[in-house]
Formats: structure tokens, sequence, C-alpha cells
């Protein structure tokens, strides 16, 4: 097409670029300067060392280091190779240890002090045999005891000497143990040291480099606090007290304790309208689904979920839920069982309902999502039976609390995931439904909630399972269904009728497992 | 001078929390854009760009990337707001719309198709297209009927229930344009439709999109990176560098008189045969040197080179040039090759 001349490469150039790739030369100088810029002290020798293990092809590059050799550890810490310091300080301690051990230690003092007692106790007895033998008794007795109480004594003293003995073989172990260690740093110490060199030359700013006195005096102090007073805890035989417990302080137990009740029964006692509140809203809902589930007749309940399963899931989950709910009816478990699915179902309904709202919030603004995350990581982090003692203090006992506890560990899936979904839309088909004239709403109606609703699905899904999870915990604090049948067990120890209501518990999950799943697969699909 | 449509006045966009020091410091004084990203750590996107876009025209917008031509764009229907200047859309004043005004005026005023076609993956082809008319709360049996005709404009008759990711690349951008024209807008902004095609489907598309726009007559504003397309499609173009629009002129002008040496550079590559007219090449013919030979091949004034060899090579006397039956100038044989490798 062009008419116009294409200008052609000089010569030069295209000679610099064909060169071929076993000419191309090590540029030694550049790399150098590098090196002396990085390790600031001592650049000849790192220089040299540096190129042997560039140069290495097999095998691994024995460049011996005498500062690593020497001081071990304190080389580390002052060159800034941190995860390299504490290694090798915690093994040498080990090292120090036996050394300690075998010089000082006080090997084979128990073995002694049993000794001398059993000794004390068998001149006792001989000395009880010497008087019956004067008063004109049978000494025998006496005699034998103390007898087999001085050999006792005497094998106990073997033991002591054989211990002491043992000094000298745990000090040489100590002493080889330190030396292999130094050696081991000696010829490691390089190889760590170049690869924080590779490090530092991506990102010069936060790796350390040179050799810093800061680093060394701060390697020191933490040598001079560790070392001796490990050693010092397993090398001596009586120490103080302190060394081995913390000084706690039981007042202060209490009155924080103290505190924190009076704090939570003030809090409940002036906030108790609204906790009544709570508490019915959430009865009110559970009622319903309970009146729907056990108020129905079973064999509407029944059937309708195998349909449900059917539909949504295909035969063979119907056919599971079948077997599943004859399990459950054939051993009376049918109410009970029908009474946890309306737990979950009226903690999942609560989940969902605040969830994803929450989770539409979050997604759209950072700064909201920052402050909220760390509440979301407590929510699903902190053991149940924590936050079950507040619950009581706030909401009383029985099934509207024990689902307000399903619901602090349930919730934070849906949210998670719904913000997830509502980030991951593309900015792209966002800014052209605007650009179409769409408003907030709906932008949030059209694009954003189908865009983002198999993350939201799967959010659901994971709170479901969440919550199943959790209702057999709040039997606890007298949540009824499955979980009050097991509780109950577990207090009689009654393994049949354990067993029994855990697979109950077993195939209710199951079952609510399969056909979410599956509908959730179906919808995904289309 | 035909009627604007759309009209760009002193806009601006910079970047960043100082942004009117920027601009303050850009107009008295000379400030780069590394200087403004040092100085007030700003980043301008938009310097000072003024263009006018007349009924029925194409005017394209041409630069490399981060260029500004695609944040230029997205002030026309505010997607950006601008930090300085006017934008006057169908002769209202788009700053001082409030959101309902601007939702309606995007809604019926501005179709727009993006680089990355952005249709939405759980609808259907039809209600893709339909979407810019269901924000206007259009019946469902109207926006189906308008969908099908649009989608027929592009071709597309028979894959209304589709879904998006069933259609090619290509496909999937002739829905963008049919989304675009659905609610018949004056205005058509296309942000490097076709940058994301390959090169066979992309002169299709332009062809097709240049009659398109000619038979609906809608006024575009056409962003690219590609001078070729932009020359093809383009009845004016504007060429941008680094936030700033450096010539606007027909592609011949652009062509034969680049305003510095940044457009000399993009121009040398493109083919002058189509673009070069012959009044532009010829030697004029002094006043009463008129008498040419009778024989010799007459042209008009506004042949491009390329008809001009076509002549050329079957005749061995020079070519005259005629303007309105008058001779006005003649072309020799070196004039032409001259005039193919750009005058020089």
């Amino acid at each position: 097409m062009t008419v116009m001349d294409v200008k052609e490469p000089s010569a030069t150039e295209a000679e610099a670029k064909s060169a071929a790739v076993a000419d191309i030369e090590v540029d030694r100088a550049a790399l150098d300067t590098s090196i002396a810029e990085f390790v600031d002290k001592n650049p000849t020798y790192y220089q040299t060392a540096f190129h042997r293990i560039h140069d290495t092809q097999r095998g691994i590059p024995t460049v011996f280091n005498m500062a690593a050799f020497v001081f071990g550890p304190f080389w580390a810490a002052a060159r800034g190779i941190w995860g390299f310091f504490w290694a090798f300080l915690i093994l040498e301690i080990i090292a120090f240890v036996q050394i300690g051990r075998g010089t000082w230690g006080e090997l084979g003092a128990a073995a002694l002090e049993q000794a001398e007692r059993q000794a004390a106790r068998a001149q006792q007895f001989l000395d009880q045999a010497q008087a019956a033998r004067e008063a004109g008794n049978d000494p025998t007795r006496f005699e034998t005891l103390g007898n087999n109480l001085m050999r006792a004594a005497e094998r106990s003293r073997e033991t002591a000497d054989a211990a002491a003995g043992d000094a000298l073989n745990i000090l040489i172990t100590g002493l080889v143990l330190l030396l292999v260690l130094r050696l081991v740093q000696a010829v490691w110490g390089n190889l760590a040291y170049e690869k924080q060199y590779s490090r530092w030359r991506v990102d010069p700013q936060s790796v350390p480099s040179g050799l810093k006195q800061k680093n060394l005096v701060l390697g020191i102090i933490l040598g001079l606090v560790i070392i001796p007073l490990t050693v010092y805890r397993f090398t001596i035989e009586n120490i103080p007290d302190w060394l081995t417990a913390f000084p706690a302080n039981s007042d202060h137990y209490t009155s924080t304790a103290r505190w924190l009740e009076d704090v939570i029964d003030t809090a409940a006692r002036s906030g108790a309208g609204a906790f009544d509140g709570i508490v019915l809203g959430v009865r009110q809902i559970l009622d319903a689904i309970s009146v729907a589930l056990i108020g129905t007749p079973w064999i509407v309940v029944m059937a309708v979920i195998c349909v449900f399963a059917w539909r949504a899931a295909g035969p063979r989950v119907a056919i599971f839920t079948a077997a599943a709910l004859a399990y459950i009816a054939f051993l009376g478990y049918w109410e009970i069982a029908m009474e946890t699915v309306a737990l979950v179902g009226a903690a999942v309904v609560l989940c969902v309902v605040m969830g994803i709202p929450l989770g539409i919030w979050f997604g759209k603004s950072t700064r909201a999502y920052k402050i909220a995350e760390p509440v979301l990581d407590l929510m699903q982090t902190l053991p149940a039976f924590v936050y079950l003692i507040p619950i009581i203090a706030f909401f009383g006992t029985g099934n509207p609390p024990g689902i307000l506890a399903t619901i602090i560990f349930g919730m934070p899936p849906v949210i998670r995931l719904t913000a997830l979904g509502m980030r991951g839309v593309p900015e792209t088909i966002k800014e052209a439904a605007t650009a179409f004239g769409a408003s907030r709403w709906q932008l949030l109606k059209d694009v954003e909630l189908p865009l983002a609703l198999p993350s939201i699905m799967t959010g659901v899904n994971q709170t479901i399972l969440m919550c199943l999870s959790m209702v057999v915990i709040i039997s606890l604090i007298g949540g009824g269904g499955l979980g009050k049948v097991i509780l109950e067990a577990l207090q009689f120890a009654a393994k049949g009728p354990g067993l029994l209501g855990g697979f109950a518990i077993l195939f209710v999950a199951m079952v609510i497992d399969r056909i979410v799943q599956g509908a959730f697969r179906r919808a995904d699909q289309r | 001078m035909p009627e604007s449509v759309v009209e760009l006045k002193n806009v601006w966009k910079v970047f960043g929390d100082r942004a009117a020091e920027t601009i303050q410091a850009a107009t008295t004084g000379d400030l780069s854009k590394a200087e403004a990203l040092e100085k007030y750590r700003t980043v301008i996107g938009v310097r000072d760009a003024s263009f006018s876009v007349a009924r029925g025209e194409i005017f394209c917008i041409m630069g490399l990337s981060g260029s500004g031509k695609s944040t230029l764009v997205r002030h026309v229907n505010r997607l950006i707001e601008p930090t300085a200047g006017t934008i006057t859309v169908l002769g209202q004043d788009v700053g001082a719309m409030g959101p309902n005004e601007l939702r309606q005026m995007r809604a019926t005023h501005i179709g727009m198709v993006f680089q990355h076609m952005a249709l939405m993956p759980h609808r259907s082809v039809r209600e893709n297209v339909a979407y810019p008319l269901e924000i206007r709360k259009i019946p469902k049996s109207r926006r189906w009927a308008i969908s099908d005709h649009t989608l027929g404009l592009v071709d597309l008759t028979g894959y209304e229930d589709r879904l998006p990711k069933e259609l090619s690349g290509g496909m999937q951008q002739r829905v963008g344009i049919a989304r675009a024209l659905a609610s018949d807008p004056e205005i058509l902004l296309m942000d490097e439709p076709f940058s994301a095609l390959d090169p066979l489907i992309r002169l299709q598309l332009q062809d097709q999109f240049k009659a398109l726009v000619r038979d609906l007559n809608k006024s575009t504003l056409f962003i690219t990176h590609d001078l070729d397309e932009a020359i093809r499609i383009g009845h004016r173009i504007a060429i941008m560098k680094d936030g700033v629009i450096v010539q606007i002129g027909t592609p011949e002008e652009i062509v034969t008189q680049p305003a510095d040496d940044y457009v000399r550079e993009f121009v040398q590559g493109i083919s002058r045969l189509k673009l070069v007219k012959a009044h532009t090449i010829m030697e004029p013919l002094a006043n009463g040197h008129t008498k040419q030979p009778a024989d010799a091949p007459r042209v008009e004034g506004d042949s491009d080179l390329d008809g001009l060899i076509d002549i050329a090579v079957g005749t061995d006397q020079p070519l005259v040039v005629t303007e309105g039956g008058t001779d006005v100038g003649v072309i020799t044989k070196t004039t032409l090759l001259r005039g193919i490798q750009g005058g020089r």
C-alpha cells in the first residue's frame, strides 16, 4: 500500500541485535557496583562470593563465610537476615543448654538426693533392728527392710554417678552441635545473603541492606535476653518461681470479672425493652415457620419436600430425601426434626434479609467494608461458647436467643460473598448502563444484582450450612430440636439414642444441602 | 456553517486535589504533564479541548493510549465531570443539567458503543438492545419491535434470542451498535468500537457502520487509535497527544499539511492514493499559457491520485487538470510520482 520508503535499520544495529546467545558477556562491573551498594562493608569479599554462587552450575556452592562462622546469628542480625538469625539462635540455644548441663549442670542431683533419703531410712530401720535385738525381740523384719533399702540407696547412688559421668558426653555433644551449626551457617550464610540481595534489587526500600549497627545491637540484646535465661532455666535444678510462672494477680481477675458482670447486667436491664422486642420478633418468624412445618399434616409436608427435591435437584436427590425422611419419621423424630428445620429456616431468613443489603453496602463502599471486616472476622472466629453467655444475659434462654446466636455465626458468609459479587461486576457494563441513562436503582436492579447473583447464592448456601452446624450447639442455651436430643444423650452417656439422633441431624443437613446445591446449580446453568 | 450538535469549549480535565491550581499554572505558563504530576500531584487528562461536531458528521478523535481521547469523549454525556469548560449538546449546556435531566438526555439523545462491548451477559441479544428503551419505561411490545428492527439494521436478524456469549466478537459489537441505535439518538459516541476485533472484520464493520450512519443521518464522535481507521471513517479528524488536541482537519489536510512533527510521523505510513487530489499536486498554469494540446487527457481537479495513475499509464502526454471546463494545471509523470511520494 504505502509508497513511502521504509527506513532500513543501520548495519551496526542489526549486528548488535543478532549476537549469538553464546557470545553474550557477563557484565561483572555493573553487578559489582550493585553488590557493593548492597553489602556496604567488605564489598570485595561478597562480590567474589556472589560471583561463585552465580557461576555455580549444579550442587551447593561452598563459599565459607568466616564472619558467619565466628559470630553466628549475630552476623545474620547485623546483615539484617532476620529469618536466618531466629532459626540459628534457637538451634544454638539447644547447643548452649547441652554445654551448660555438661559443665555446671547438677546431673544426677535428684538421684543422689533419693539415695540420701533411702540411706537415712535404712539407717532408721537398722537402728530399730538394733533396738529390737537389745530388747530380745526378733530383729529379722527390720533387718530385711533396712538391708533392702540400703541396696536401693546404693543403686540410686550408682545412677547418680552414671549421670554425673555422662556430663562429659553431654558437654561434647553440645560442643559438636555448636560447631556443626556454625559450619552450616558459614556455608549457608552467603547463599541466604545472596537471596536477600536478589530481593533487595526488586524492593530496595523495605529489604534491609548493608551492615547496620542498629540491627547488630538489636540482635545482641535479643541474644542476651534469650540465651542466658533459657540456659539457666534448663541447667539449674532449683530456680526462682518468677522464672517459671508469670506473677499473676488474682485480685485483678476477680475485680475485672465483677466489673464486666455489672456492665452486662446494667446494659441488659436498661435495654430490656429493646431486647425483648427482638426476641419477640424472632419468635414470631420461628412460630410462623414451625406452624407451617409441624402444624401442617406430616403427609403434606413430606410430599412437598420430596417433590421440591425432585424439581430442584432431580430424581436421585428426591429418592434420598424420601429415605432420609422415612428414617426420621419411623424413629419418632419427625416433630423434633421439623423444629430443627424451623430453627435453621428462621436463622437463614434473618441472615439473608440482613446480610444481602449489608453486603451490597459493603460492596459499594470500601470504607464501610474496611470497618466491617474485623467485625465479620470476629463473628466467624469467636468460639460459639463465648458469645452464648452474653446472649443469655441479654436475651434469656430458649429458641429465639438460640437463633440469634446462630445468626452471629451464620451471617458473615452471605455478607462477604454479596460484597465480593458486587465488586466483581465489570466497570464497563456498569458504565454502559449509566451511559444509557440508568438511575442508581436501575443499575442495581438490572446490572449489579443479576451479575452478582452467582456469588450471592454461594454465600446463601454457605450461610445455610453454617446455621445447620450451629443449631446443635444452641441446645446448650435451651434451644430445642435434634440438638436437645443429642445434649440429653450426652449428659446420660446414652450411646444408642445419641447415635440415632446424630444420624437424624446428619440426614436433615444432607437433605437441605443437596436440595439447595441442586437448585443453585440449575439456576447457575440458566 | 452547518448546525453544530456537540460543542466543547475549553474543556479541561485534571485528576487530583489541586486541579484548579494546575489549570491556573498551565494557562498562564507552560506546564507539561510531567511537571504537573511533580509539582501539584495532578494528572492532566484533557487540556483545553475545543471542537464542534456538525449534524451528520463523523468526527474522529485519534490518539495513542493515554492521550486522553476516551476521557474526552466521556465528557459529552458527563460520565466524567469536566474540571473546567463548557459542553453543549443539542443547544443545551450539559454541565448545568440536574440528575434527572442528564439521565433523560443520555437515554434519548446519546447512544454509546464501547471497546469491550459491555453487553449484559445474563440478557438475550434482544433484551440487551432493548435496555435503553426499558430504562425509558417503553412498553415491552414496542421495545421488542424496535430492537428487532434495529438488529435488522446490523444484519443480526435471527439472533434475537441468543445470549451475547454465543456470538462472535464482531457480532457482539454489532449488538453494541444496535443497542446504541435503539433509542434513535441524534448522537453516537463510539469509544474504540472496533479495536478489539480482527482486521478483516474491522474493515467490514467500518464500511457497514459508515453506510449506516449516512443513511440514518447520525452525528458521530468516533474514538480510535488507528489513523487508517480515522481516515476511512471520519469526515474530520482531531489528533490528540498528552491530552491536547494537536490538529483538527479533514483527512487530506492531516496527510498533506501535518501541523507538527508528531502528526507528520503518524501520517508517514498512510497511503496518499485515495486522499490527495489532482489540484493539490498539479503545476498551475500561468495566465496566457492556457493553450494545452487538445488530445491530452483531461482530469477533474478533485480526482484522486489512484485515478490519475490509471489515466497516466495509458498515455505519453501530461494530464491536463480542468475545473469548470477550463484548463487550470498540468500533471506530468514526474509531478505525479513526486505527488505520490509526498511532494519532495
